[in-house]
């Protein structure tokens, strides 16, 4: 299907890293479909590297590539330096809209347009230039690392040749919080990504685990067993503020917050490990109702639109589930361990374990479809979104 | 500079520049935390009625101290934290392992604890314990780490219990992370579940 390009008025100068767009837009014609539906959509005028992400990117949002005889929505256009491309809906003569995308590199072009196509396909939220932060094997030890989200471009942040655990982002993109053992112990370090600069966090005698800070920035959840057993505490980011918020004898442990940072759902165990929620202030910790889970429950992420609680499910073999927010019925998706929500609230990354590694794995919780992470070599576990 | 009056005790440690990623950079500004090393904080609502430092009193019969003993190590910080030395094989025979996702002290468990016990309450030397929290594979990373430092704890308020200073007694987790057999299956598994003892004298 051939595609006149209208003349442009004005080409947009763009930023490095990200794309603007120059378009005609034509209005939207509202499409309702259920969120589960794999849209089947067609492809054509690309080519390589820009071609290869937009399959890549459209099929993590559950579409499925196919002809343009077989497809809902109809994807094309042409790379000539910059990516220029448009959307239309099969059967109509005239595009939704026609945009080109300059500046970047075309990785970042091609990944702009798939967040347009998706805007309109899905009505969701850009993911395509986010990043990943997470832990990669090397031999013997574990280091820190982060990524674009579709693997491409990989760092790693750390050199410490020890364990570290548990990357969690610190609002905004410019740093990470982590566990490391580089002196024998559990202590959670901070680093700045734009300095390489690093400071210790939190060093208190016993263990200093699993740092989670709050969507406004503010506060850190974090497990710390000072006080002779690992319990929910909650300090601020800069410094001072030192509350424990759970006094179980048993084990705490991954805590997640809540979008508007007031509550923490963590891990109690309670006979197995099952899921509760507190206020970050303090208070009574009160058990999240999930019906329909009956092993361990562990490694919650709450979304970041509220609405559910993704967690995993499972001793040995493990699921990833949803449960709404408020408590109810449970969702078994798809084999896998540790979900983290993108800022879409609708594409979790996660680990599974294959043969003797571990990769991640990015899952659509509407249609269940799973896009392996195969663009990083290495045993990877731990991913954390930045939102 | 941010305020670092959270933080208990202060690194200046080379290992701090070390772990910077390969740009120069200058040595970080480091601010004078009032209380370093002084009694943790108090929570603030909390019915927190521990006193920081102090051992829990030891009832006579050895069994799970019903208050958590905090992980001060008092006096033995300076052996823990200064030069030492660490010996796995002193205790290798006394390694002592857990049922699944389970971290109390199994009754054929216990005269290994009273063996360790036993060395500690006779020795006047300045030497201490680090007890390694482990997990088999079959748990999430977070969880795995918790459980790990319970089953170390676990130990720990046993041997607290019988008599050893809690002081002398530091405790480690690793969750799954140093497997004895990496194998899959129970044989593999039940060898994984387990405390190390790891004997700490100060470097002569």
């Amino acid at each position: 299907m051939k595609i006149k390009f209208k003349p442009f008025l004005t080409a947009a100068l763009i930023c490095a890293g990200s794309a603007a767009t120059v378009a005609q837009n034509e209005a939207p014609i509202e499409i309702h479909k259920p969120a589960d539906y794999v849209v089947p959509v067609s492809l054509s005028g690309f080519q390589g590297e820009v071609e290869s992400v937009l399959k890549f990117d459209l099929s993590v949002l559950g579409m499925a590539i196919t002809t343009p005889e077989k497809a809902a929505y109809l994807v094309s256009g042409r790379q000539n330096g910059r990516v220029e491309g448009s959307l239309s809906q099969s059967g109509s003569t005239r595009p939704l809209w026609l945009r080109a995308y300059a500046g970047g590199t075309a990785r970042s072009q091609a990944h702009a347009f798939a967040d347009d196509i998706v805007k309109e396909i899905r009505g969701t939220a850009p993911i395509f230039q986010t990043k990943i932060a997470f832990r990669i094997k090397e031999a013997g030890s574990t280091e820190i690392a982060m990524s674009d989200y579709d693997g491409n471009d990989v760092k790693v942040l750390t050199h410490d040749g020890t364990l570290v655990e548990g990357p969690a982002w610190i609002h905004g993109g410019h740093g990470l919080l982590y566990t490391s053992w580089r002196n024998n112990s559990e202590e959670i370090l901070e680093q700045d990504l734009d300095t390489g600069a690093r400071r210790v966090f939190a060093n208190y005698p016993g263990a200093n685990l699993s740092p989670e800070v709050s969507p406004d920035g503010q506060k850190v959840a974090m497990i710390l067993s000072r006080n002779g057993s690992p319990n929910l505490w909650v300090a601020n980011l800069q410094g001072g503020g030192l509350l424990q918020l759970t006094r179980t004898r048993e084990e705490d442990s991954c805590p997640c917050w809540s979008p508007d940072s007031r509550e923490i759902c963590f891990v109690c165990r309670a006979g197995r490990a099952r899921l509760q929620k507190i206020s970050a202030e303090g208070g009574a910790a009160r058990p999240l109702r999930v019906a329909g889970v009956y092993a361990n429950m562990t490694a919650p992420d709450w979304s970041p639109d509220g609405k559910w609680i993704a967690f995993t499910s499972g001793s040995g073999s493990f699921t990833i589930c949803i449960v709404p927010a408020e408590g109810g019925d449970a969702q078994s998706l798809v084999a896998g361990e540790d979900p983290c929500w993108a800022p879409n609230s609708r594409t979790i990354i996660f680990t599974r374990r294959v043969s003797n590694k571990s990769i991640l794995c990015l899952l659509d919780v509407f249609t269940k479809h799973v896009k392996d992470v195969r663009q990083i070599s290495g045993s990877c576990s731990e991913p954390s979104w930045a939102r | 500079m941010k305020n670092l009056n959270l933080i208990g005790t202060v690194l200046l440690s080379g290992a701090l520049l070390a772990g910077m990623t390969g740009c120069h950079h200058p040595k970080p500004m480091v601010t004078p935390i009032p209380n370093t090393g002084g009694p943790p904080q108090p929570s603030p609502g909390a019915n927190n009625n521990l006193t920081p430092g102090n051992p829990a009193p030891m009832p006579n019969q050895p069994q799970v101290n019903p208050e958590p003993i905090p992980l001060s190590t008092g006096v033995y910080s300076q052996l823990f934290e200064g030069p030492h030395n660490e010996d796995r094989d002193k205790f290798k025979d006394d390694t002592i392992h857990f049922d699944f996702d389970s971290s109390v002290i199994k009754p054929s468990e216990e005269s290994k604890l009273q063996d360790l016990a036993n060395y500690f309450k006779e020795n006047t030397r300045f030497e201490g314990l680090i007890i390694e929290g482990n997990c088999d594979e079959r748990g999430t990373e977070k969880y795995n780490l918790s459980l790990g430092e319970r089953r170390a704890l676990s130990a720990r308020e046993y041997l607290a219990n019988l008599g050893v200073k809690p002081e002398r007694i530091k405790t480690i987790t690793y969750g799954k992370a140093h497997p004895v057999d990496p194998d899959h299956g129970e044989s593999a598994w039940q060898k994984n579940r387990r405390d190390d003892f790891v004997l700490v004298t100060p470097k002569q």
